[in-house]
């Protein structure tokens, strides 16, 4: 039987690179494309894929959070988040979120067949630097079990935190409460009570906090690729 | 007739999903691929293919500057930038360092062929993720 794969990512051209990398191997099949986080998890309910691939930075509902909806969903489910950056807090959000395999973006060419075939027999698939971090925190969590012990961030809910990546999107109350199907109201009330739970009192501390805690990734370009502005040849 | 393109990008996913969309047309042909803007100033000047498709943001040089150097170095090769900077300033930019052409990544699989059929007949070809795709309609070989 094959193994029957989802991949999530807003770029067709990175799913149709995925597409062409996993479908060269016998014996998997790539069952279905998301092109967000809310997608991916709908597609998943429908098709119910052995292993999904989804990209950390996506609109809508971004990886991590559909990571946590999917793994709530089904907690066996197999998943393994593809990234740009392996900062600490990232692997932190993706393990914390359930995800079973760490893929950096640059190495997927590399590192995307052999994380689908560990995820495919149970086992776990990080990168080098995911591995050191891991056994660094377990050391860490032995030698000082109390740094561990206070929240890193306030307690919000899944919804909530789906409700600030759309507003820091730049979205209204009016079109989160559609694409989240609620109310107006039920929008508004979640807007109110994460700026209470944050105390923030603008939504540029909102936008602010949601690329902090990567809940939305903002690609700003290098010093070096606005120099020599206006240089035309 | 034949288009010759070098494929320029630091992620291989991304490279392999540009040939696979790029395959589509059995007239182009991928002479070579490159992982950053070094790389692909050596393979346009050995190559000299019709059409660098360019990503912006590489690590030890940024397609921008890739692209000033290509057209001082091979000014017959025209450059598409394909980029994730949905972003008008950026957009003016890659225009001004010489690129003929401009898509955005996630709308790549709608503009890719469009693009580089119009930058290898040496016309502008720029769209953004809430526009429609603009195409210069007159000949623009005056930039060459």
């Amino acid at each position: 039987m094959k193994l029957r794969i989802l991949i999530a990512d807003d770029h067709e051209v990175v799913r149709r690179g995925m597409c062409t990398l996993l479908q060269a191997h016998e014996g998997w099949e790539i069952c279905g494309e998301a092109s967000d986080g809310r997608d991916a998890v709908e597609k998943a309910k429908q098709l119910k894929p052995d292993v999904v691939i989804l990209d950390i930075g996506m609109p809508n509902l971004n990886g991590l959070a559909a990571t946590r909806q999917l793994t709530q969903q089904d907690p066996h489910c197999r998943i393994i988040v593809l990234t740009i950056t392996d900062s600490d807090q990232v692997i932190r959000e993706a393990l914390d979120a359930g995800a079973r395999g760490f893929v950096l973006k640059s190495d997927a060419g590399r590192d995307l067949v052999s994380a689908v075939e560990a995820l495919s027999r149970n086992r776990m698939f990080f990168t080098p630097r995911v591995n050191d971090m891991v056994l660094a925190g377990f050391l860490d969590r032995d030698r000082n079990p109390a740094s561990h012990a206070a929240p890193r961030l306030p307690e919000l809910t899944p919804r909530e935190r789906e409700v600030i990546q759309l507003l820091a999107e730049g979205k209204s109350s009016k079109e989160v409460a559609s694409l989240l199907n609620l109310s107006t109201k039920t929008a508004e009330t979640h807007r109110s009570n994460i700026m209470r739970k944050l105390g923030f009192h603008s939504i540029r501390d909102l936008v602010v906090y949601a690329v902090k805690n990567n809940i939305i990734q903002v690609q700003v370009p290098t010093p070096t690729q606005s120099a020599g502005q206006g240089t035309a040849a | 007739m034949a288009v010759r393109i070098l494929v320029v990008d630091d992620h291989p996913v991304v490279r392999h999903g540009l040939r696979t969309l790029l395959g589509a047309n059995p007239e182009w042909e991928i002479v070579e691929e490159a992982e950053d803007g070094f790389e692909a100033l050596d393979k346009v000047a050995r190559l000299h293919p019709d059409v660098v498709v360019l990503d912006i943001t590489m690590p030890r040089m940024s397609g921008l500057e890739a692209c000033r150097q290509i057209r001082k170095l091979a000014p017959e090769s025209e450059v598409l930038m394909v980029t994730q900077h949905d972003s008008p300033q950026m957009m003016h930019e890659a225009l001004a360092a010489g690129a003929r052409g401009y898509v955005v990544k996630s709308n790549a699989a709608r503009d890719l062929l469009a693009a580089v059929e119009a930058v290898s007949q040496h016309k502008h070809f720029t769209a953004l993720l809430n526009s429609g795709a603009e195409l210069e309609s007159g000949l623009n070989q005056g930039g060459k």
